[in-house]
């Protein structure tokens, strides 16, 4: 399978669960109220924040798979900003 | 409060359409719209903006690379560019002055905004002839064309330039807190000759890895308020799937028209914003 349809499998898989958590986390807070309701929100979106993510990732995999060193090393050059952004913005 | 979801969700549908179509994050849309109509503090709507732009990116994404619109390698290639670029941005982010900042990329658009409108009656940039590192990292594509009803076959040029220029709207990104789309779009257009609809797919497809470092760390600083962000996110998450369906239908040249008014705009905000007391 090319490259393409693997990750736009991935990114449709995450965008629908994502957009199905935040649909029952909206929908419950504003019928119900209950607490328990935004943390639906909250998952959809970690959902969605990881999917990018992923997304390098598999690519990585996926060209690692096919010994196309060069792009496997820039996804890992991707990879190691994103930990190292994150890393440091915890820390500032 | 129903009624503000609502009118939210109808806000964030429109900008996920506009950012579909034009390779951006809708942030232009989103953060003036929820602090000004709705009076939300400026952090939270920032916050808000910057999930969202993940999911035009993932939504529109999803049509683009089932159309091979967005291309793999040069995001992959650029994205070196925009993630260390985002990276520095935040490290020195405090030790800059932000009005020399602003009047510096406000000048730089202004000057990619009118190079746009000089090329605005081309469809397709015509024979472009490829760079070496271009050939060595196998960056020209092809795609289906809807409109034109045609397979086109491009190259890619100038690329390490395109990588710098990336390092530095990454940069921008990490500075200004704004979603970098609109440096990216003139970058793969203008600099590195590609067709204009691969351009704003292919910058469409970068946006949300360099607005994840960012959300991550508004979600650590519990910025994210899920009442707001929440209503937000699934409105462009279904304007950006609808956004994607209408680009591959529209003609580059009617895309270019919704582009080049929005970057002049962009460029006068950020030249105000510099000279601005």
């Amino acid at each position: 399978m090319p490259i393409e349809l693997i990750l736009a499998r991935l990114l449709r898989i995450g965008s629908i669960i994502a957009a199905i958590l935040l649909a029952i986390g909206i929908a419950a807070t504003l019928l119900t109220g209950a607490a328990y309701a935004p943390r639906f929100i909250t998952a959809g979106l970690v959902v969605l924040l990881a999917t990018p993510i992923m997304r390098v990732l598999v690519a990585g995999l996926v060209f690692f798979r096919e010994r196309d060193w060069l792009f496997t090393l820039f996804c890992l050059v991707v990879l190691c900003s994103l930990a190292a952004g994150v890393l440091l913005g915890q820390v500032g | 409060m129903i009624m503000t979801t609502l009118e939210i969700f109808l806000i964030a549908i429109t900008a996920g359409v506009a950012g579909a179509i034009l390779g951006l994050g809708g942030g232009i849309i989103i953060v003036p719209a929820l602090t000004l109509l709705f009076g939300i503090p400026i952090r939270t709507a920032v916050a808000a903006s910057t999930v969202s732009i993940i999911a035009t990116s993932t939504g529109a994404a999803v049509a683009y690379l089932n159309d091979r619109l967005s291309n793999v390698r040069v995001a992959m290639w650029l994205e070196m560019g925009t993630a260390t670029g985002a990276l520095t941005g935040a490290l020195v982010a405090g030790y800059l002055n932000q009005r020399v900042l602003f009047l510096m990329f406000g000048v730089l658009l202004a000057y990619s905004g009118y190079n746009m409108f000089k090329a605005r009656k081309a469809e397709l940039p015509g024979e472009v002839l490829p760079d070496k590192v271009s050939q060595r990292l196998g960056l020209a594509g092809s795609y289906h064309d809807h409109v034109l009803n045609a397979r086109v076959d491009y190259q890619v040029t100038r690329s390490i330039l395109g990588l710098i220029i990336m390092y530095f709207s990454g940069a921008a990104a990490g500075l200004m807190g704004i979603g970098a789309g609109i440096f990216k779009v003139p970058a793969m257009d203008q600099v590195m000759r590609m067709p204009f609809k691969a351009s704003t797919a292919t910058s469409n497809f970068m946006i949300g890895v360099t607005a994840a470092s960012g959300a991550v760390v508004y979600f650590v600083r519990g910025d994210v308020n899920p009442l707001i962000t929440g209503p937000v996110v699934l409105g462009v998450l279904l304007g950006a799937l609808v956004g994607a369906r209408l680009m591959v239908r529209m003609k580059t040249t009617t895309i270019r028209k919704l582009f080049i008014p929005l970057i002049i705009y962009t460029a006068v905000m950020m030249m105000y914003k510099g000279v601005s007391p």
